[in-house]
């Protein structure tokens, strides 16, 4: 679904991201471990087009990104974010349309469905998220968690079939990261193919098919959760897990 | 962002989203101004009962040679031959007022002293005190004599017609009567003029008037047929003096309507009015008046007959010399109190449909133009970004009045034909689109970047995210300067008379001007721009509480 081949990236004299290799299958819930500044966030948002990269190869099925800015890698980039959807840390709703205008957006503007097909897709989406009885609310009065559940149902609504989850859960409560993981575990188990950079070790533990531990611009040790939590192989893995798990 | 704050005195926040309504620097006085200001004068109006009482019969003569100095106000600005710098050496001043002033003073044991002073406001400058004396071609008007003494003429003026030189359809008074195949006439004058009260009295149903500030703004309109001006009426000093500077004008017909140049002084200063009119009389007697008028070709028959005939306040009185133009055989009738707001309100009240139609059509091309500004300096490519920057510093950097001459005296030398309301239009709408750009700019800079990621994370197209996210986030926060700024424009369309578009403010200066009633139409002008700014401070109240309940719901 998602190949990656010796990305790098150098920014302001620092090499974020020093070679990564990576491959994500279809159907597969790839977790992104480590300490901060690993180059975890950069490498998610590089596949996306929000970071640019200096060296290597994305592709996203049979779409190829390359670091070079041409009118052609702004065609695919297009292309790509229509099929990937994205979560942030922030949320980033849209604060001046409602819970259902955040969610028919991009159907709407982007894939220019008809808007009742586009609104019965939404509800649906909502429902799933446990936030149909918010539609006309506004996201301002809207918690954390409330939020963040809209905005999983926004990305959704393109029917992506790649969801980045960029620190969803940081900017939460434990209450609400509780809410939040549920639906992204429930996504999980129904196949959704995803990459998520997190903190929540308990996600990675228990939902997480592979699990990639990237220190220092490079991918240190990757591996099914189990094998990663019970016999780490790297110390840069070992010391993590030691500041990480209680 | 600097510079947006710069014309708003307080930052648009920049980090957490909100709206910053900052006040603009063009708000008025605070409360505490203007209670100093209403104790200085009161402080003032005691000083001056006191003055009054000790020196009743005080007269501007005494001041005059006490200090030694009679200050002559002029209007440097309308130039030759009447006041202008010496093109052989421009630190001094030369023109037949200029020689006439050193002759009075002269004669009055005194030096002549110039002080300038715009030309309309001139009878003020006396009026207040900081002139003893105006000498700048005014011509002797019933209205002037009743509010000022007005001298013997020192000058018999008449009234020249001039149009473009090659143009045939024009070459005498009576085709003024055969309207041009645009329909009506247009004839350049200055506001306020004779030449405009002649062609009124006599002309009034075949031309359509254009009232011009300055005597080389109107007769340049001619030459260039800007805005279909096909001919001015001057005094014929200026069409003598300009005959070289203007050579695509010609003299048509005969000159018309005689009247004189007076010099004003204060209707109290009896006595200096007295030894000026000696002065004149004097000069007149021994040929020196001939001499500095011939210095400047301006020494003709007509000034042989003088009026010497004075009023009871030994004020001039044209009686020996039948004057044939309309200002002096119209009966003058101060009109004040309620007959003045019932006789010309309806007027002030139709100039200020003007204002509102500048302001309305100029304020949404302003924003449109300062929007497409600031997007192609925050999103567009590096050049273009480039040029918009230059531009809203030009245009910032630059006065209005300059950008209004330019569109309307430029453009039709390039060749475009513009109307003065289409050229007030755009000069208002470029001049607030370099700030509404900055407004938009700072307001645009306070979106969080998760906005526009999450947008393009969506699969939205630059541009598309732009309209769909970015710029109405932004628009809801610009709301507040943006229609601070439409209140602004709203008294800026008064500069526009630069250009001849009569609009609110210029209707009152023309109308407190001819009936003399300065308070009652000022009033009524105050009112009807308070009528005008206040809705729209309504709305920004009103707008403002609805955003602030949209966040906060």
């Amino acid at each position: 679904m998602i190949r990656i081949r010796e990305l790098k990236k150098r920014y302001a004299g620092h090499d974020v991201l020093r070679g990564i290799t990576l491959g994500v299958a279809p159907g597969e819930v790839s977790v992104l471990l480590g300490p901060s500044g690993g180059g975890k966030s950069t490498l998610l948002r590089a596949i996306n087009g929000l970071d640019t990269f200096d060296e290597g190869v994305i592709e996203v099925g049979d779409l190829r990104l390359t670091p070079e800015p041409t009118a052609e890698r702004a065609a695919t980039l297009l292309r790509i974010r229509r099929r990937v959807g994205m979560v942030f840390q922030q949320f980033n709703l849209f604060p001046h349309r409602t819970v259902l205008q955040n969610i028919i957006e991009a159907p709407v503007h982007v894939l220019r469905k008809p808007v009742d097909e586009a609104v019965a897709e939404a509800r649906r989406l909502l429902d799933r998220v446990g936030m149909l009885a918010k539609s006309d609310a506004m996201p301002m009065n809207l918690s954390g968690g409330q939020q963040q559940r809209v905005a999983i149902a926004r990305a959704l609504a393109m029917n992506p079939e790649v969801m980045l989850f960029d620190e969803p859960t940081s900017a939460l409560d434990p209450r609400t990261t509780a809410e939040v993981i549920g639906v992204i575990a429930d996504l999980a188990s129904a196949g959704q193919t995803m990459i998520v950079v997190t903190h929540a070790m308990g996600f990675a533990r228990n939902v997480a098919h592979q699990v990639h531990i990237m220190h220092e611009g490079r991918i240190a040790e990757s591996g099914p959760p189990a094998r990663i939590f019970e016999s780490p192989e790297t110390t840069v893995t070992r010391d993590f897990l030691r500041e990480a798990l209680p | 962002m600097e510079r947006a704050m710069e014309r708003h005195g307080e930052p648009i926040d920049g980090s957490a989203g909100r709206a910053a309504v900052a006040p603009s620097r063009r708000a008025s006085p605070s409360p505490r101004f203007a209670m100093r200001s209403l104790l200085v004068a009161c402080v003032a109006s005691a000083l001056i009962g006191f003055g009054l009482s000790t020196t009743a019969l005080a007269d501007g003569l005494d001041d005059v040679r006490a200090r030694g100095v009679l200050r002559w106000g002029a209007d440097e600005e309308g130039g030759g031959p009447y006041v202008y710098a010496d093109p052989n050496d421009r630190s001094r001043r030369i023109g037949f007022e200029v020689e006439l002033a050193d002759l009075i003073a002269s004669r009055l044991g005194v030096r002549a002293e110039f002080r300038q002073g715009q030309w309309d406001k001139l009878p003020d400058l006396v009026q207040r005190g900081d002139i003893d004396i105006v000498l700048n071609g005014y011509e002797w008007t019933p209205a002037w004599a009743e509010r000022f003494g007005t001298s013997i003429p020192y000058y018999v003026y008449e009234l020249q017609l001039l149009a473009r030189s090659g143009d045939g359809t024009l070459s005498d008074w009576s085709d003024l009567k055969a309207p041009s195949e645009r329909g009506k006439r247009r004839i350049a004058v200055l506001g306020g003029s004779a030449a405009q009260a002649y062609l009124e009295q006599n002309h009034a149903d075949s031309v359509e008037l254009v009232l011009f500030d300055g005597v080389t703004d109107a007769m340049r309109a001619v030459e260039l047929n800007a805005d279909g001006i096909d001919a001015t009426l001057q005094d014929l000093p200026i069409a003598v003096f300009f005959a070289d500077g203007f050579p695509g004008l010609a003299r048509v017909g005969d000159p018309v309507g005689r009247g004189f140049y007076t010099i004003l002084v204060k209707k109290s200063d009896r006595r200096l009015l007295a030894a000026i009119n000696d002065a004149i009389l004097a000069a007149l007697r021994d040929g020196s008046l001939r001499a500095v008028l011939s210095n400047y070709g301006l020494w003709n028959e007509t000034q042989r007959m003088r009026g010497l005939e004075m009023d009871a306040d030994g004020g001039f009185q044209p009686g020996t010399v039948r004057a044939d133009g309309a200002a002096e055989v119209r009966e003058y009738e101060p009109l004040r109190g309620w007959r003045v707001l019932s006789d010309r309100g309806p007027l002030l009240i139709r100039a200020a449909g003007i204002t509102v139609l500048l302001s309305c059509l100029a304020m949404p091309l302003a924003v449109l133009i300062g929007l497409t500004m600031a997007l192609t300096r925050l999103f567009g490519p590096k050049w273009p970004g480039r040029v918009a920057a230059l531009y809203v510093e030009v245009v910032r950097g630059t006065p209005l009045v300059l950008q209004l001459y330019v569109i309307f005296f430029l453009l039709p030398e390039m060749g475009i034909s513009i109307n003065a309301l289409w050229a007030a239009v755009i000069g208002l709408a470029v001049n607030y689109s370099a700030y509404e750009a900055e407004i938009y700019r700072a307001g645009m800079l306070a979106i969080p970047k998760g906005q526009m990621e999450a947008a393009l994370a969506l699969g939205m197209p630059r541009w598309l995210a732009l309209r769909r996210v970015i710029v109405p986030q932004a628009t809801r926060i610009v709301i507040p300067p943006v229609t601070n700024d439409f209140i602004a424009l709203f008294k800026d369309t008064a500069v526009c008379s630069v250009i001849t578009v009569v609009e609110l403010s210029k209707e009152y200066y023309i109308h407190a001007r001819s009936t003399g009633s300065v308070l009652e139409l000022g009033v009524l002008t105050a009112l009807l721009y308070l009528a005008m700014s206040y809705p729209l401070a309504m709305l920004t109240g009103w707008l403002e509480r609805r955003l602030r309940r949209e966040r906060t719901l």
